[in-house]
């Protein structure tokens, strides 16, 4: 896939960042901005294009004045995705491919904001040699986002998950956090908790194979690609139903989970769409 | 219960195969916590794993041919342990008229061979063993209760013989089948001969010997060609410078003999028939007897069974998901 074909989406954020380098979002960074925040002494602020006379002509104190203003700044966006055995799961396409199609479209997308990109993967412990750090030029991150899609993941769990908060800056970023969440809810539950500090998109990863695109009637043996255990099915309606039923069981409490960490999560089922996820920030995140 | 080749049997820790070899063709699935329990797949995924041990574990017991011990069951009957002790001298394939001339009618062998099967079919509850002999003895069939052996062995006697009549040994080795097998109570043996051969006096103590001790009473059929010396001849007087004929010889041993002895001779057919007619009056006493029942083989019913558990499998498998994944 040539960089032009990846779809990018709009997205914005709802909190100032502190980041100096010039970038499309709201700061808290004194610089050559357009939002005024208010006037200051010169000798405080020594820049003279900067004067205000009017302000100045104003004070009984004959001081003079200078306008200040917030610049924009870039924020760092990050994808930390799950290289776990489940993402090898998927009918016609595999998860960890789709969730490489979603990374190049981030990477992409911050990089037409003027944002710098990272990427950090991990299952069973953060992949080292998956991460690809913070940079205004994606085109590293795309690189490592192909040959994702031709990664077959080990038969591991996704422990990992826990220990990420430690790969990513101090600066509070945008974090898009690809998985199919198939793992513990306190394992997930203690890897959110380390990672308040950050705005973060839960993408949840299911295909409709999964659960609802069951066959009919038959029997069947399944393995489990991260603890390898296996089992014999025997499909019918009725277990169908069953199973259908444990998979909204199971949405409803990721949803209350990431709720209750204020990240609304982002499903995707079937084909990744990035227009979806620019709604998906126009729906939750205050401009 | 037993094997007939229980060394296979050490194959046998092959059927747990399956439960440690997973199957291969399993589909992967992302997370199988998320497959709410249920006890009717377990079920049926632990039945497929028995079927599975089951199927080899048949399949090596066939193998090894299993089949059950034979039986032996007491009965009581009329009849006798009977060994049969015939002649394949070269002379038996002459008819009774003798070789000189141009002989029509039947051979004696053929005529006893005969006479012999038609014997054994009439009698019920027998055992019947038999020892042919020329120059020395052949070892036939010992005593045994299976008339249609018998009668194989009758038509076995048929065929090139030689030229010589060791009587003594036929009679040893006729004696000899009796040996191991318990007393029913009735034991005779027939010879059935023509002309005599000497005996040794070292043998003939030892065939009056066995006799005594086997209890075993002897029957001598002479197969006379016309004009021969008749044992029972009452006006024959020996010449007292040659040696006594076989016959006479053989026949006055036996007269010594400690247990029953009775002679018959035949000149033809008929004659033959009424000697065995005869013998098959006078040996017809009640004895306990054992019937063999034979093991029956187990091993087609362990492949057949196996056979149904595989066809079981098939089944099953095409009750298998195909369009998932």
């Amino acid at each position: 896939m040539s960089i032009e074909d990846i779809k990018e989406f709009s997205y914005h954020i709802g909190w100032r960042n502190r980041g100096r380098h010039p970038g499309r979002h709201a700061s808290t960074q004194r610089g050559m901005g357009m939002e005024f925040i208010g006037h200051t002494s010169l000798l405080n602020y020594p820049d003279p294009r900067r004067i205000d006379l009017r302000q100045t002509l104003r004070d009984p104190m004959e001081q003079v004045f200078v306008r200040l203003f917030n610049q924009k700044s870039a924020t760092p966006v990050f994808v930390i995705c799950d290289l776990s055995g489940s993402m090898n799961f998927g009918a016609k396409e595999r998860k960890i491919r789709k969730a490489a199609d979603i990374a190049e479209s981030v990477a992409r997308s911050a990089t037409r904001n003027a944002d710098p990109f990272g990427f950090v993967g991990f299952d069973d412990v953060v992949r080292e040699d998956w991460i690809s750090t913070a940079s205004f030029k994606s085109h590293r991150a795309i690189e490592l986002a192909e040959r994702l899609k031709e990664y077959h993941p080990e038969p591991v769990s996704g422990a990992g998950i826990g220990d990420v908060w430690r790969y990513l800056p101090r600066e509070r970023s945008l974090v898009f956090m690809i998985s199919d969440f198939h793992m513990p809810l306190t394992q997930l539950e203690g890897a959110l908790s380390n990672l308040t500090r950050h705005h973060i998109v839960p993408v949840v990863l299911w295909d409709a194979d999964e659960y609802t695109n069951l066959p009919e009637n038959g029997i069947t043996s399944v393995t489990d690609p991260e603890s390898g255990a296996k089992r014999t099915l025997f499909l019918r309606k009725n277990y169908r139903n069953k199973i259908i039923e444990s998979f909204e069981a199971r949405r409803k409490a990721i949803y209350k989970i990431f709720m209750e960490f204020d990240m609304p999560p982002f499903y995707v089922e079937g084909d990744f769409d990035a227009d979806m996820l620019t709604e998906y920030f126009h729906q939750f995140v205050a401009a | 219960m037993a094997f007939s080749q229980p060394w296979l049997l050490w194959l046998l820790p092959l059927a747990l195969l399956p439960l440690v070899f997973q199957r291969t063709h399993s589909k992967s699935y992302s997370w199988l916590d998320m497959l709410p329990p249920d006890p009717l797949s377990d079920l049926i995924g632990l039945i497929l794993k028995i079927l599975a041990v089951l199927t080899l574990l048949f399949i090596v017991l066939g193998l090894g041919a299993p089949h059950t011990k034979q039986q032996e069951i007491e009965r009581i009957g009329v009849g006798a342990q009977i060994a049969l002790v015939l002649d394949r001298s070269a002379s038996m394939d002459d008819a009774f008229s003798g070789s000189t001339t141009n002989a029509v009618g039947e051979t004696k062998s053929a005529a006893a061979a005969r006479l012999i099967t038609q014997f054994v079919q009439s009698r019920k509850n027998d055992m019947l063993g038999m020892i042919t002999f020329s120059n020395s003895a052949m070892y036939v069939l010992p005593l045994t209760e299976n008339k249609e052996a018998m009668v194989a062995a009758v038509r076995a006697t048929a065929g090139n013989a030689l030229f010589q009549t060791n009587i003594g040994s036929g009679l040893t080795s006729g004696a000899g089948l009796f040996d191991n097998v318990p007393d029913s109570g009735s034991r005779a043996l027939i010879l059935l001969s023509d002309g005599a051969g000497r005996i040794s006096a070292e043998t003939q103590q030892k065939i009056r010997d066995w006799f005594d001790r086997m209890h075993i009473s002897l029957y001598w059929i002479v197969l006379r060609e016309p004009g021969g010396i008749s044992i029972f001849d009452k006006n024959y007087a020996p010449n007292p410078d040659k040696a006594l004929p076989p016959e006479i010889e053989l026949f006055e041993f036996f007269k010594t003999m400690k247990t029953e002895f009775h002679a018959y001779e035949a000149e033809d057919p008929k004659s033959l028939q009424l000697a065995i007619d005869d013998i098959n009056r006078k040996e017809k006493k009640p004895i306990k007897y054992l019937e063999k029942i034979p093991g029956k083989d187990l091993s087609s019913a362990c492949f057949v069974l196996a056979a149904i558990i595989i066809a079981l499998l098939l089944g099953i498998k095409y009750l298998e998901v195909k369009t998932w994944h």
